[in-house]
């Protein structure tokens, strides 16, 4: 990466959200973007915790090439206590606490996400160290994330506690978002079985995918890391995605 | 497009017919499938006994290859309904020891109408089906079976595929659009032969043709295949069990 020509901007940036706008959108399948909690509490990023919204500013094309969002929040006990509801459970958590005034002691990030074109240049290591920087600079002991890796969509049948124990020849994981975060000092927790759901009716599912579902049982959707469940009498197909808790020791 | 854009020729009428042709299944096939062995050990039996049965569409305009066609004809005294599971590479052998042992064959089996991306959403597929039955006619054969793979299959590879051939659209015709091609020609779908082809290679053989890893036994999805490949790493062995469609077209009342 130039560095002179990325820099790390915030909220406080006159620009921050033109930059940001659609980015989220260009990375996600659609179905990704049709998680109930996110919906609802995406808004408190900017309310609540607007010094913990980054993007990396493209200086010499004006564009936002990627964005890091993350919150603080309370955990008491052993981090291997973290549980499976990985993003949806954190997400509610931290505005919570946020709304009783509870003091923070620990940073996690929900999405740190490079646009396509930004992709495979070096640059998603400083994304995590700039968020790094912030658990630092917050006085906050650890950096925790429910990462979604980037490749499982490859392997939507095999389990995802098998397929984080998947190595390359190094001794690296075999996912490649993984491989960043261990690379940058990270350790792999656990997996978070039900990290975010997504439900949706069959019409939905329809429009979301460009597939048909004709009947109910469970089908393989691009971009999906699990199969999902449609239940035709129901009228309605859950997804249920399943994340790696992982953390960075920064404090 | 000229109606007469595109000719029926065989392979006696070009030099070059067979690695054009070959050209045309290595655009149109994802890689794992040019490794069915019974293919790959007998397809030269299709232009050595079976010469008349193979056909392609050429471009006048261009002289390129547009499409191929294989078919072959075997002997079937038991009801259609009777075709066994073996589907694609059952028929393949079949129709080879037939023509060995000089049995008269009284039916056509089509086994691949493939046509090249940049030929395809164009009409050809109705054109290729026609053709093919034209061949069955000039032999005097009352039927044209085929071990079809439904194309679209691949993007539900966890719907059983009796299940599959069932869905159809809102005009009522089957909802995959190579099932359709053979409808709107007047074919009736038989049953499914489960076990069509299959394919084996070894773990280092499936990452080559997929691009993926599989480090661990257990099943997985392949873009293009029908079905889940079930790889064993202790066996070093990964086989894929493609299902077809049994499809029936009546060439004479």
């Amino acid at each position: 990466m130039n560095n002179e020509s990325f820099q790390v901007i915030t909220p406080n940036h006159a620009d921050y959200r033109n930059l940001v706008r659609g980015l989220t959108k260009e990375i996600w399948p659609e179905f990704m973007l049709h998680d109930a909690v996110a919906n609802e509490l995406w808004h408190e990023l900017l309310d609540r915790f607007a010094e913990y919204q980054l993007a990396l500013y493209d200086t010499q094309n004006n564009r936002a090439a990627g964005m890091a969002n993350s919150f603080p929040l309370r955990w008491d006990t052993p981090l291997e206590n973290l549980p499976e509801g990985g993003w949806d459970w954190v997400f509610r958590k931290a505005v919570q606490n946020d709304k009783q005034g509870l003091s923070p002691n620990i940073h996690c990030a929900i999405q740190i996400i490079l646009r396509p074109d930004y992709q495979g240049q070096g640059l998603a290591a400083p994304m995590v160290e700039a968020v790094r920087a912030v658990t630092k600079s917050k006085g906050l002991r650890s950096l925790i994330i429910p990462i979604r890796p980037s490749d499982k969509h490859k392997y939507p049948l095999t389990r995802l506690d098998d397929y984080i124990t998947w190595r390359t020849r190094q001794g690296l994981p075999f996912d490649p978002w993984l491989k960043v975060h261990m690379r940058a000092g990270g350790k792999i927790i656990k997996v978070c079985h039900e990290s975010k759901t997504i439900r949706g009716t069959r019409a939905e599912w329809e429009k979301w995918t460009a597939m048909k579902f004709p009947q109910s049982g469970q089908y393989i959707i691009d971009g999906a890391l699990n199969p999902m469940e449609m239940n035709l009498e129901k009228d309605e197909g859950v997804y249920i995605e399943p994340n790696v808790w992982i953390v960075h020791e920064v404090g | 497009m000229t109606p007469d854009r595109f000719q029926v020729i065989h392979p006696k009428d070009l030099k070059d017919y067979r690695d054009r042709a070959g050209d045309i299944g290595e655009a149109s096939w994802p890689e794992f499938m040019m490794h069915d062995s019974i293919a790959n050990e007998h397809w030269h039996e299709l232009f050595d006994r079976f010469s008349e049965y193979q056909f392609a569409l050429l471009d006048t305009e261009t002289n390129r290859m547009a499409t191929m066609g294989n078919s072959l004809p075997f002997r079937w005294d038991e009801v259609i309904s009777a075709l066994p599971e073996g589907g694609w590479d059952w028929v393949f052998v079949k129709a080879m020891e037939d023509h060995k042992n000089k049995v008269t064959p009284n039916i056509q089996s089509a086994i691949q109408i493939a046509i090249h991306p940049d030929y395809q959403s164009q009409g050809l597929s109705i054109r290729m089906v026609q053709a093919m039955r034209e061949i069955g006619q000039s032999k005097g054969f009352k039927y044209l079976v085929a071990p079809v793979r439904p194309n679209q299959k691949s993007k539900y590879p966890l719907i059983s595929i009796d299940d599959y051939i069932q869905w159809t659209n809102e005009e009522g015709l089957p909802f995959d659009a190579w099932l359709r091609v053979h409808a709107r020609t007047g074919a009736k779908i038989i049953k499914p032969c489960h076990e069509a082809m299959i394919i084996r290679g070894t773990r280092a053989e499936w990452e080559q043709w997929t691009g993926m890893k599989f480090p661990q036994s257990d099943v997985y999805i392949i873009p293009g295949a029908l079905n889940p490949m079930q790889m064993n790493v202790e066996a070093d062995e990964g086989v894929y069990v493609e299902p077809n469609v049994w499809l029936v077209h009546q060439i004479e009342e």
